[in-house]
């Protein structure tokens, strides 16, 4: 290779890993980019609708039927609900925007849930109950224990639509096991559950 | 032959990282493709209640696997063989693992990925290319975990080794792939030395193939020519006679007043003479006449020969071969036409009107072998002849019959002797026959 041309060579090689480097960076900087959260309340919403199962700790999912990162966070559920081994009944509330059309929130994460023995999914019609739990995000979870005690607040994945090891999940598991958390949360990662004129983003 | 074996590696490996490039080139641009389906499947857009926009892993997929590929996809087809190309592969591959991974939503299986990957790039069977894998992995995982720990590792606080521990288990298989590399690289060194041996073994079969055939042509002309010749000799010994009968009444006559009669006569004398000497060499090549080895002294051997050579104004015969050299064992008859036709040979060589001198030596101890040396300082022979001289039919000579050397060579053959050549144009020759460790007899004058 003559000395011009290991030069263009090296030239092309930095551009790419720069490139590259960029790329990933920034895809990287959106997969840990958290979703919105509020401040929950300490104790189980006394106007919810959702029916608690006596003698177990109840689990609340905020999802988005077409947010393909709460894909992630189904995954994530189902596991820890083995985990939990019995202990956690599990309620999705999929929301569904007004003016949505019929059929809208008739997606595979409704079934996925559907399928789960210790989870069952709840339509929630413009996302009232939602508000309610004050969840924001899909993918937002929250635990209670027995007696309608907050145990947990926050998302059960690692980063936005990735599978595996999550610092929510270890906190619920050890809630349920009954460790007193200094922290009961972690960021959530998922799409918006509003619209944008509501202060959602896609 | 070891330079051979390894220009035949080099051939080999050259070989192996083109065909490794070619399956790179279409696995990189397969990945892209696929990437892109997958983002188009599993998340094709992310939403806002009910708005929506194109997802980020769409992008992602497209142009970062678009950046990701392009440079070593490039590579692999324009440069197959070179090693930056390999590494490069190695750096985009693993860049590819971590890019799929993420567009799966960091599906365990889709981790296989890293070492799949690594199992393929071994194929190039240099183990940088694996290292440079491993750095970008444990790159991969230090950078993140350092910037988003729980994205890597699911806890927000991990120990600075953790990184490592993936890594290790990246290194893990290198080392089996190394291995198989370093195997992989004896193999085809072991697979050239053997194609080199059998280049070797195929050339000898040629030549010897060669030497066969000319030795059958040979024989075939030998034995005409034996015939011929054979044939020729009685009519020609007549004519000799009758022309020595009419040479000496013709030269008794008044007829030898006539000078062009004399000197058609002379003429007719060195014809005839020719002729025979043509036949003699052709009988002498072509004859299978068994050894009679006997006890032959050398010095009295070389007189004889130099009594029957043509001698020439000007060119000295020199006998330098000692008198109480040992005897060996030698057909004395055979042995006489060798001296006698290098020396007539050595004589011929001398530029015509130079004077110059003709020395046959010789050397030779009881346990050792005897060495005859007929040393000229005549004309010399080219270096490009030297192969050609001793070959039947070839001569340099306007009248030679071409079967002088071939009947030396023969001769000294049958002997077990070997001769070799050394000249220099305008200096001379010398012919050295070698005669191979013998009982020597007792020694005579």
């Amino acid at each position: 290779m003559k000395f011009r041309s290991r030069a263009l060579f090296a030239s092309a090689t930095a551009a790419w890993l720069c490139a590259v480097f960029a790329g990933t960076t920034a895809l990287m900087r959106y997969k840990n980019a958290a979703g919105a959260q509020l401040e929950p309340a300490g104790r189980w919403p006394a106007e919810s609708t959702v029916a608690r199962v006596p003698g177990r700790s109840m689990l609340v999912l905020a999802a988005h039927p077409h947010c393909p990162c709460t894909r992630a966070s189904l995954t994530e559920l189902d596991r820890l609900l083995v985990r939990a081994g019995g202990r956690l009944q599990a309620v999705v509330l999929f929301v569904k925007p007004r003016g949505a059309p019929e059929g809208w929130e008739d997606t595979d994460l409704w079934r996925r849930v559907a399928a789960m023995p210790a989870a069952r999914p709840l339509l929630d019609v413009d996302g009232v109950e939602a508000h309610r739990f004050r969840a924001l995000t899909s993918g937002q979870t929250l635990v209670y224990d027995q007696e309608g005690n907050l145990l947990f607040s926050g998302g059960i994945t690692s980063a936005r639509g990735h599978e595996g090891n999550s610092v929510g999940r270890g906190l619920i598991l050890a809630a349920l096991d009954g460790a007193r958390l200094e922290h009961p949360t972690a960021p959530v990662f998922g799409c918006a559950l509003d619209s944008p004129e509501n202060g959602g983003t896609p | 032959m070891e330079s051979r074996t390894r220009e035949l590696l080099d051939e080999h490996m050259r070989e192996n990282y083109r065909k490794t490039s070619r399956v790179f080139s279409i696995l990189l641009a397969a990945q892209w493709v696929f990437g892109i389906l997958l983002a188009v499947v599993i998340s094709p857009r992310s939403w806002a209640g009910l708005a929506s926009a194109t997802h980020v892993h769409i992008y992602a997929a497209v142009f970062l696997g678009g950046a990701i590929t392009s440079l070593p996809l490039y590579l692999t087809l324009t440069r197959p063989e070179s090693l930056a190309t390999r590494l490069i592969v190695g750096v985009a591959q693993m860049l590819w693992s971590a890019l799929l991974i993420h567009l799966t939503g960091g599906r365990i299986e889709t981790h296989f990925h890293v070492f799949g990957s690594l199992a393929f790039l071994a194929f190039y069977r240099d183990w940088k290319v694996l290292l440079v894998a491993t750095v970008v992995v444990a790159s991969d995982h230090l950078l993140r975990g350092i910037f988003w720990p729980e994205s890597v590792y699911g806890i927000a606080d991990p120990a600075w080794w953790r990184f490592l521990e993936h890594a290790a288990w990246v290194v893990f298989e290198d080392v089996v792939l190394v291995f198989a590399c370093f195997r992989g690289i004896d193999e085809m060194r072991s697979i050239a030395r053997q194609r080199t041996e059998l280049e070797k073994t195929f050339a000898e079969l040629e030549r010897t193939h060669q030497i066969v055939t000319r030795t059958e042509k040979l024989a075939a002309v030998g034995q005409l020519a034996a015939s011929v010749g054979h044939e020729l000799r009685n009519p020609l010994t007549a004519i000799r006679n009758a022309h020595a009968y009419i040479s000496k009444r013709v030269l008794k006559s008044n007829a030898a007043s006539d000078a062009r009669t004399v000197q058609f006569l002379g003429l007719q004398e060195r014809e005839i003479h020719a002729c025979n000497r043509i036949i003699s060499d052709l009988l002498d090549f072509a004859r299978e006449r068994p050894l009679d080895l006997r006890p032959c002294p050398l010095r009295p051997l070389i007189e004889e020969a130099f009594s029957v050579v043509t001698a020439r104004d000007g060119v000295d015969l020199v006998n330098e071969v000692p008198a109480d050299l040992p005897v060996p064992a030698l057909d004395k008859d055979q042995f006489r036409q060798v001296l006698v036709n290098l020396v007539q040979n050595a004589v011929e060589a001398m530029p015509a009107g130079r004077a110059g001198t003709v020395r046959v030596s010789a050397a030779g101890s009881a346990g050792d072998r005897w060495r005859i040396a007929v040393i000229d300082d005549g004309a010399g022979i080219a270096p490009e002849l030297h192969a050609r001289i001793f070959e039947p039919l070839f001569t340099t000579k306007s009248k030679g019959t071409g079967l002088g050397l071939a009947v030396v060579a023969t001769m000294l053959k049958r002997h077990g002797c070997s001769i070799s050549v050394k000249s220099e144009i305008g200096r001379g020759t010398e012919f050295a026959i070698e005669i191979p460790l013998q009982t020597p007899s007792a020694a005579a004058a």
